[in-house]
């Protein structure tokens, strides 16, 4: 049964995760023969590159607006969907396509067209009278912004777990509530939020690694500029790999990515106690 | 190591047997071409000791006509697959046992895409090279050493130019072969400088000059001046440097070849303040033209005056406005040094790793120098590198207007040429990048021009330092 699978996961994942590793210690550029030469490429990341940290900031920034911003539009969606509607399926179904079409080219593009100089939105506000000379993707203070609005859009896959979490929560203690006279806002905070703890847990993990990995956004929206201020981290190693022929160092870029990753679950983790409520561990 | 190198080896002869053997059953027309084609063969390089290994295989299967595969590789448009296509499907009629399989592609991700194959082995066997990586693939020893092909004449190059011939050279080896020529120019368009009153620019403007021009058109016309990326890459601003008396790289490739900052300052002074005054999209607002495409932009819709451009762009985008007209690109003021280079348009190189050289050798040889493929290709790549076949193209009458006056411009503009700066160091795609970014942050005003050339300098020479 896991033959397949396990064939994969060693021949496409495995197997160049250790390679990576050994050309993340050479000066490997794709074309050369690679030469061991310690942890200079490490060394080079922290002490000698300034595009490094610009493109760090720019993921932290990104990761730090973008999750909570989705993962709190996510729940406000899938609270509306929860009720019963009609048509409510096409509405579930229409919130999601954006996390399905969202990280597309095809749709990087039209983002690009409507915040885009002489765009859809620079041309709405002008006709308000806002009167713009750069357009929003042409400005380093607002370029970011545009993108991190692109991800928040994509909060389907996040809703539909936190609308299927709001369906497992037993309707006896929202009949309770309601028999002891509760408002909306104390149900919500105190019976839907702490019976959430552990979906938001899990989305939030699985949001702030996703949020680090943007890249398609990035790549085709701005390309990572105006001035790299929407340079994501996946692509500088990416550039760094297959454009500046930087193999190695590019290898080593991606293993801090996956210790900074690391650190982040490993955090979230020992603190869910103190927040994360199971329903069966406690009592 | 030495386990690996020898695996290299026989995998590539362990394929070769089992297509011979595959083959032997289906053979038979593949004799009979191969007897017409074969007197062209010349005595290959059975004594030539360099390439023991490879030999006896390679002789063998030209010597037999066996059929090969030749992978092949390129960027460009539409118009150059179609061509390139036909020119390969005729090549294939004349030699039965030469078949192609090609993988055309855009410019963008071509590099991308070549260097992921180079790294894993399957680097097509002729690659379409461009000047700006030529060192990078040619110092990994990626590229097989043409010259061999060349003295034992598999490949003609008595009709190019010895100087644009030696582009292709790098530490002392053939890496490419150069097939078209092209240079800076300043493409515009006519109807917008009559509509602002401006006289049509001749070779012998200046800067100056350029700039008056922009700035009319921008108010008599409200159109942009010039629109194009002033930073796109290093080539304008090389042509800069070089009128400047310097050069934009050292001679050892390992920093900037010019000493003051004022080259890089009175460069991107000028752009700004042609932002400033309008007369030139900004970073913000190019980066929407250029989603446009060359075709619908404002210099062909007659939006704009002008646009430094390669010399075939007036010949390309003559489907869609057959009226723009180039000019070489203005001259510094009170400055005779000859700024502007014959540019090596694009190479062929064959992979170092190819099974097929010397039918690819021959291949290319006929691409270059034959009138029949030439006559399919009309030039679209750039000028043509053989004499004979540009004597030819234009007695054939078959020539656009664009094109014949591209190439009168060119044997024009071989009075302003300097000599050709040698190939672009590794680390090129580096430099532009941080050019751009140093450029960009005066366009967006967040840096003085001073600051910018300063960054620039160090980015550049740490780069530089790191690479060659």
């Amino acid at each position: 049964m896991l033959t397949p699978w396990l064939f994969g996961f060693v021949l496409m994942w495995l197997i160049p995760m250790i390679i990576s590793i050994y050309y993340s210690l050479t000066d490997f550029n794709l074309l050369n023969t690679p030469s061991f030469i310690g942890l200079d490429n490490y060394v080079r990341a922290f002490t000698g590159d300034a595009t490094f940290w610009q493109a760090l900031k720019v993921t932290f920034i990104y990761v730090f607006f973008l999750v909570p911003l989705r993962l709190a539009f996510a729940l406000f969606v899938a609270m509306l969907l929860n009720k019963d509607h009609r048509g409510l399926g096409l509405y579930r179904t229409l919130y999601y396509i954006p996390s399905i079409i969202g990280g597309s080219i095809a749709v990087s593009i039209v983002w690009k067209q409507i915040f885009g100089n002489q765009g859809v939105a620079m041309t709405l506000l002008g006709a308000f009278g806002i009167e713009q000379k750069t357009s929003f993707l042409g400005n380093t203070h607002t370029a970011l912004g545009v993108i991190i609005l692109m991800g928040v859009w994509q909060f389907g896959s996040s809703m539909l777990i936190f609308l299927s979490a709001l369906k497992q929560i037993p309707g006896s203690l929202y009949e309770s509530a309601m028999v002891d006279g509760a408002k909306p806002w104390k149900v919500f905070t105190k019976i839907t939020l702490p019976m959430l703890t552990p979906t938001i847990f899990f989305n939030l993990i699985l949001q702030i690694v996703n949020g680090f990995r943007v890249f398609t956004e990035s790549y085709v929206i701005t390309d990572g500029g105006p001035l790299d201020s929407t340079l994501s981290y996946v692509l500088y190693m990416y550039r760094r790999a297959f454009t500046y022929f930087d193999m190695g160092y590019s290898c080593a870029l991606a293993w801090i990515l996956v210790a900074i990753i690391g650190v982040f679950t490993v955090v979230l983790f020992k603190t869910q106690g103190s927040w994360v409520h199971y329903e069966a561990g406690r009592e | 190591m030495k386990r690996h190198e020898k695996f290299k080896r026989i995998l590539p002869a362990a394929l070769a047997g089992v297509m011979v053997l595959s083959m032997a059953g289906c053979g038979s027309d593949g004799k009979t071409g191969d007897a017409a084609s074969g007197d062209a063969q010349p005595a290959a390089a059975g004594t030539d000791g360099t390439q023991a290994a490879d030999v006896p295989a390679d002789d063998q299967a030209s010597a037999d006509g066996e059929n090969v595969v030749i992978k092949m590789t390129w960027w460009g448009g539409q118009t150059r697959h179609d061509q390139t296509q036909a020119v390969c499907d005729l090549y294939t009629s004349l030699h039965p046992n030469v078949t192609f399989e090609l993988s055309p592609s855009g410019w963008d991700g071509y590099f991308d895409k070549l260097s992921t194959q180079t790294a894993s082995g399957s680097m097509p066997d002729i690659v379409q090279m461009d000047y700006l990586y030529l060192t990078t693939y040619a110092k990994n020893n990626s590229l097989a050493d043409l010259q061999e092909f060349i003295d034992n004449g598999t490949i003609d190059v008595s009709g190019i130019d010895e100087n644009l011939l030696q582009t292709g050279s790098v530490d002392g080896k053939m890496a490419a072969m150069v097939l078209s020529t092209s240079l800076l120019n300043v493409g515009y368009n006519p109807a917008v400088l009559q509509e602002a009153g401006v006289e049509e620019p001749t070779s012998d403007w200046t800067w100056n000059d350029f700039v008056a021009m922009c700035e009319t058109i921008q108010s008599k016309t409200d159109k942009y001046g010039v629109s194009m990326d002033s930073v796109a890459d290093t080539n304008i601003f090389n042509y800069w440097v070089r009128q400047q008396g310097g050069s934009l790289f050292s001679d050892d490739n390992k920093s900037l070849g010019y000493e003051d900052d004022k080259v890089f300052v009175d460069f991107v002074t000028m752009w700004n303040d042609l932002m400033g005054k309008e007369a030139m999209p900004d970073p913000d607002e190019y980066a929407q033209i250029a989603t446009l495409g060359q075709e619908a932009g404002p210099v062909v819709t007659g939006d704009a005056g002008a646009i430094i451009e390669w010399n075939n762009y007036a010949s390309k985008v003559s489907t869609v406005n057959d009226s723009i007209k180039m000019v070489t690109p203005p001259l510094a003021e009170g400055s005779d040094t000859k700024g502007l280079w014959m540019k090596p348009g694009m190479f062929f190189a064959i992979a170092e790793k190819s099974t097929v050289k010397q039918e690819a050798a021959e291949f290319i040889n006929w691409f270059i120098n034959s009138d029949e493929a030439n006559d399919i290709m009309m030039a679209e790549r750039g000028t043509p590198v053989s004499s004979a076949v540009r004597q030819h193209l234009i007695d054939s009458g078959n020539l656009g207007e664009q094109q014949i006056a591209m190439f009168e411009g060119v044997e024009a503009a071989a009075a302003l040429c300097g000599e050709t700066p040698a190939p672009d160091p590794a680390g090129i795609s580096e430099v532009n990048e941080a050019f751009k970014k140093a450029a960009n942050s005066v366009y967006y005003g967040q840096a003085s021009a001073e600051d910018a050339a300063a960054a620039f300098r160090e980015e550049a020479n740490a780069i530089l330092a790191r690479n060659n």
